[in-house]
């Protein structure tokens, strides 16, 4: 556990020799990273030390923030370089795509450690807390370096500091079994995913000869293959579908700004590890971008099936994630592909709405998180089907939650649409095109419209049945929002929300500068067709504006001076409703359910009435998720069997282990 | 541009008289006389004449699904070519902008009827959330073959350029099968039958009236006049698909856009006469048919552009 912490250490004192424009980016990570220790320091007395903490992550985030945005107002890049032990050299870099995600990793982390002020409220576990601020910080340094990295060994530093440091804090609350197991999955994830990207480091490496993230001489063949394990190992951080397992395990289980943080942000990192292969190996394969695209589809569709078939809020908003790192695959893979057919627009569109799409997904998710954490924090339940109603006592946090799943819904005027929206005009440029472009752009857009359909529906439910209607248990009367530190990133994410969704030229330039550093080959990216884009954005979401304000006076006139009553909701002659007759989120979703249901097979228990006096019966249902279905007879047994039988190796006696490595070196001596 | 918005107000207006075309071809299958054709304004009259009762259980959202519902549906009507007269509204992508304020207004009819804790509503509310997914699939499969045929992506483009036989000229087959596919989810969207019976009187067969259960007085007159102008819209569109002539003179084509869309209120009313609903699980599959054809009808295109 002490490790990691020393060896961060190490790295902040080769700062020092930093040169460049660097400096203010090492000084904002330098303020987070003593946030975490002063926090460790100060853990006797609670309150002081949740004070300094969150106020000394804030100002450094807030520093790294806005270097971030002047980075990507300039033109060309930062770089800073220093040697590890003098043995391994350690570049950092800062170029439009880093500076891009650099600054939505700032402004969510910023605004979640803001947040934990108020929700970490349990001050009989002082120390628990401290060692949560301090992996906090560390999970943001470490992020903040993974997407300024210039060089494998750094990455690959940062990589793993940013898998250790958000496994503590996924079993943050370690005393649940439900929590370990999660951790444990993660855990498991994030190595073998790690062990993927190895390899694809390690095949660059063995015929480059440098450490740089160059891949000159590397035949188009190997680029696919390094291409394809680093896809993998990203993918299974971001929650691409099929490595999407830990995900929905892990978001319940770590702390609420925390799960804001990760999947906002931190999942974001494997879509920036992508869109750096993809840049750095110069790949021209055809192929490579429909492959991005198909895993963006099914993890598109299948994310929000999955959603739409969760009980537990959390849960069901890290399927989100999968569903929306679906979408920002599509945008890629849109790219990828519009760039292998020489079509220009189709790639660029392509690549800005996914790369808009990361920014928007990190501002909307971290808000619903940030609302689902505001709900279990005053209710203590996750259960969907056991809230109801709270939007009449949580007012705040309804409207914004409301907002955020406009937005996450793709709708306008929010900004959810904004980044579909550019995915729909690079696919449809493919829609002209020949047989083996207009596939790929055809499939982007009908699975496009139909995750937008379903991430309606799914919303409709969440919104609905926990915010609407009327309590469905006794946790959620008589609730109450508390807590100003939680309600105020809350409003704010709202608000950017709506000002991307209205006004997004200004966020489209940031895009168009991040997609510069691609490296297409196209020159200088003009700005014209994005702004009249962005303009007719804001024409059509002003008008809308503007007719509802004005049915908004209609009805204002309508209703002067007309009797208003208030009375109970028409039950159809039924004179003794109780709120449990209402419809739940699992009745709601049955039938989309059913439709899809060779992809998300639906267990039910539920043991029939019999009898004149029938004994109390239940109902219960399950998704289960495919993946998870099988990874037990497929993967699970077969590597443990396989185990099993190598058992006899490991037999406890040292001086053969020695006589083991020994060995290990002879051989490596004659290959190498 | 004041020709555009005199045109738009003109549509809005007479979108409840329409709508009321559908009650007299009901009627006329019924052997009776059936309520006058004005008969929606006077509704709306009465309505807007009235107060309210609300729930104890709703919230401001209730409130919104009204408000929401009418001005997507009026902004969508300002994106639309009405008689191949240009749009009061157009920017290169509006046909996704109009078809995700829809969705919007889909949202707030949803979360509106989510308000009440009624059972019934709930259910309408899941069954409105489930077909149109479906819908926006196959309105999306046509978008392609539209731009696959003017490489636009404006409703004006589609729907307002004078060309002698439309789309007809370059790919009849397909447009026989885009109108059957637009016709369906014009049922649908709207809530006709088969998919929706509007006159029905069991809650629990209901997709649309049965979300409205609670609203009353203005917001529920709102509701109505936010359902014609959404059905005109669909009208109109499967109106110019059928009729897409120019024939010079603007009262003319005035006179075969609006005898077009006439035609659509009358093939409603006969459908709806002639037709019982669907069993709810049924549904699905009538809807997929539109998605179908219109997949066909891209398929098609793709041999004859090449």
């Amino acid at each position: 556990m002490h490790g990691k912490p020393a060896g961060d250490g190490a790295k902040k004192i080769a700062t020092g020799g930093s040169k460049g424009h660097m400096n203010l980016f090492f000084l904002s990570i330098w303020i987070v990273g003593s946030g975490g220790v002063l926090a460790l320091l100060l853990s006797g007395k609670f309150s002081a030390m949740k004070t300094v903490a969150a106020l000394v992550i804030v100002a450094g985030c807030c520093l790294g923030m806005l270097d971030a945005l002047s980075k990507l107002t300039q033109e060309g890049s930062a770089q800073a370089s220093f040697s590890y032990l003098n043995t391994l050299s350690l570049e950092f870099r800062i170029d439009g795509l880093s500076a891009f995600f650099l600054m939505a990793i700032f402004a969510i982390s910023m605004l979640a450690a803001l947040y934990s002020f108020h929700y970490m409220a349990d001050d009989g576990k002082p120390l628990r807390t401290a060692a949560n601020y301090l992996f906090f910080s560390l999970l943001i340094v470490s992020m903040a370096l993974v997407v300024t990295a210039a060089n494998m060994v750094a990455f690959l530093l940062a990589w793993e500091i940013m898998s250790l440091s958000s496994f503590f804090l996924v079993i943050h609350d370690y005393q649940a079994a439900e929590n370990r197991k999660a951790g444990y999955l993660y855990f498991v994830f994030s190595h073998v995913g790690a062990m993927f990207i190895f390899a694809a480091f390690g095949i660059i490496y063995s015929q480059t000869g440098s450490f740089g993230f160059e891949a000159t001489g590397l035949s188009p063949a190997l680029k696919v293959v390094a291409f394809v394990f680093a896809f993998i190992g990203f993918g299974s951080k971001a929650g691409v579908f099929p490595f999407h397992v830990w995900l929905p395990h892990a978001h319940p289980a770590a702390p609420s700004h925390i799960s804001a943080v990760m999947s906002g942000v931190m999942i974001k990192t494997g879509i920036y590890g992508i869109l750096r292969m993809y840049t750095f190996l110069d790949l021209h394969a055809p192929s490579v971008g429909i492959m991005v695209l198909v895993f963006g589809m099914v993890s598109g569709i299948l994310g929000v099936v999955y959603a739409l078939g969760q009980h537990d809020l959390k849960r069901l908003l890290a399927y989100h994630s999968v569903e929306n790192i679906g979408i920002i695959l599509i945008g890629i893979g849109i790219g990828i592909i519009g760039v292998e057919a020489e079509n220009p627009i189709m790639a660029v569109l392509g690549f800005a709405g996914g790369l808009l799409h990361v920014l928007n997904h990190a501002i909307f998710k971290s808000l619903l998180f940030m609302g689902a954490g505001m709900v279990l924090h005053q209710t203590g339940t996750r259960t969907i089907d056991a809230l109801g109603g709270l939007m009449k006592n949580m007012k705040i946090t309804g409207v914004t939650f409301l907002i955020g799943s406009l937005a996450i819904s793709g709708l306008p005027p929010l900004n959810g649409f904004v980044s579909e929206f550019f995915i729909y005009m690079g696919s449809f440029r493919g829609i002209s095109a020949q047989t083996l472009v207009f596939v790929p752009s055809l499939l982007a857009v009908v699975s496009l419209a139909i995750i937008g359909g379903l991430a309606l529906a799914c919303f409709t439910k969440v919104v609905g049945v926990v915010f609407q209607g009327e309590p469905r248990s006794q946790a959620a009367r008589d609730v109450a929002e508390k807590g100003p530190a939680m309600l105020v990133p809350m409003v704010l994410l709202a608000g950017a929300c709506g000002v991307i969704g209205i006004y997004p030229g200004a966020f489209m330039f940031m895009v168009v500068k991040a997609v510069t550093a691609l490296g297409l080959d196209y020159g200088r990216i003009p700005m014209e067709p994005f702004a009249g884009m962005s303009a007719n954005i804001t024409l059509g979401a002003t008008v809308f504006l503007a007719a509802l304000l004005a049915l908004l006076a209609l009805r204002r006139f309508l209703y002067q001076g007309k009797p208003v009553t208030r009375s109970g909701t028409w039950g159809c002659g039924f004179t003794r409703p109780t709120t449990r007759m209402q419809y739940t989120g699992s009745s709601y979703a049955a039938s989309i359910l059913e439709f899809f249901r060779p992809a998300a097979p639906l267990e039910e228990s539920h043991p029939p009435v019999k009898g004149l006096f029938p004994q109390k019966t239940h109902y219960h249902s399950h998704v289960h998720d495919i993946v998870e279905q099988s990874l037990e007879p497929f993967i699970v047994r077969p590597v443990g069997w396989l185990f099993d039988r190598l058992r006899w190796m490991q037999h406890g006696d040292i001086h053969l282990y020695i006589g083991y490595i020994l060995l290990a070196i002879v051989v490596l001596l004659f290959f190498v | 541009m004041i020709e555009s918005i005199l045109l738009w107000s003109f549509a809005l207006l007479t979108t409840p008289l329409f709508a009321g075309v559908i009650f007299k071809v009901k009627a006329f299958f019924g052997g009776r006389k059936g309520s006058p054709l004005l008969i929606n304004y006077y509704t709306l009259i009465k309505l807007f004449k009235k107060g309210s009762v609300y729930s104890t259980s709703t919230t401001f959202i209730f409130r919104m699904g009204p408000l929401v519902s009418l001005a997507a549906g009026a902004v969508a009507l300002l994106f639309l070519p009405l008689a191949g007269h240009s749009p009061v509204m157009s920017f290169h992508g509006d046909v996704i902008f109009v078809l995700y304020l829809l969705g919007l207004a889909r949202f707030f009819t949803i979360a509106a009827a989510m308000d009440t804790a009624s059972p019934f509503e709930g259910m309408g509310a899941a069954r409105e959330a489930y077909f149109p997914i479906i819908c926006e699939a196959s309105m999306f499969m046509i978008l392609i073959l539209f731009y696959r045929l003017t490489g636009e992506l404006n409703m004006a483009a589609y729907f307002s350029v004078a060309q002698p036989l439309g789309f007809w000229q370059v790919a009849g087959s397909s447009m026989l099968f885009v109108v059957i596919a637009f016709f369906i989810i014009l049922l649908t969207e709207n809530a006709r039958v088969p998919v929706d019976d509007p006159a029905t009187h069991l809650e629990l067969t209901m997709i649309h009236e049965v979300m409205v259960l609670d609203h009353s007085g203005p917001d529920f007159g709102l509701i109505e006049m936010g359902a014609f102008v959404k059905m005109f819209f669909y009208a109109s569109i499967v109106s110019r698909l059928i009729f897409p002539f120019e024939l010079g003179s603007p009262i003319l084509n005035l006179a075969v856009f609006f005898a077009g869309a006439l035609l659509v209120y009358v093939a409603v009313g006969v459908v709806e006469s002639i037709m019982a609903r669907y069993r709810m699980d049924r549904v699905p599959k009538f809807v997929l048919t539109s998605f179908a054809l219109a997949f066909f009808a891209t398929v098609i295109t793709l041999e004859f552009l090449k």
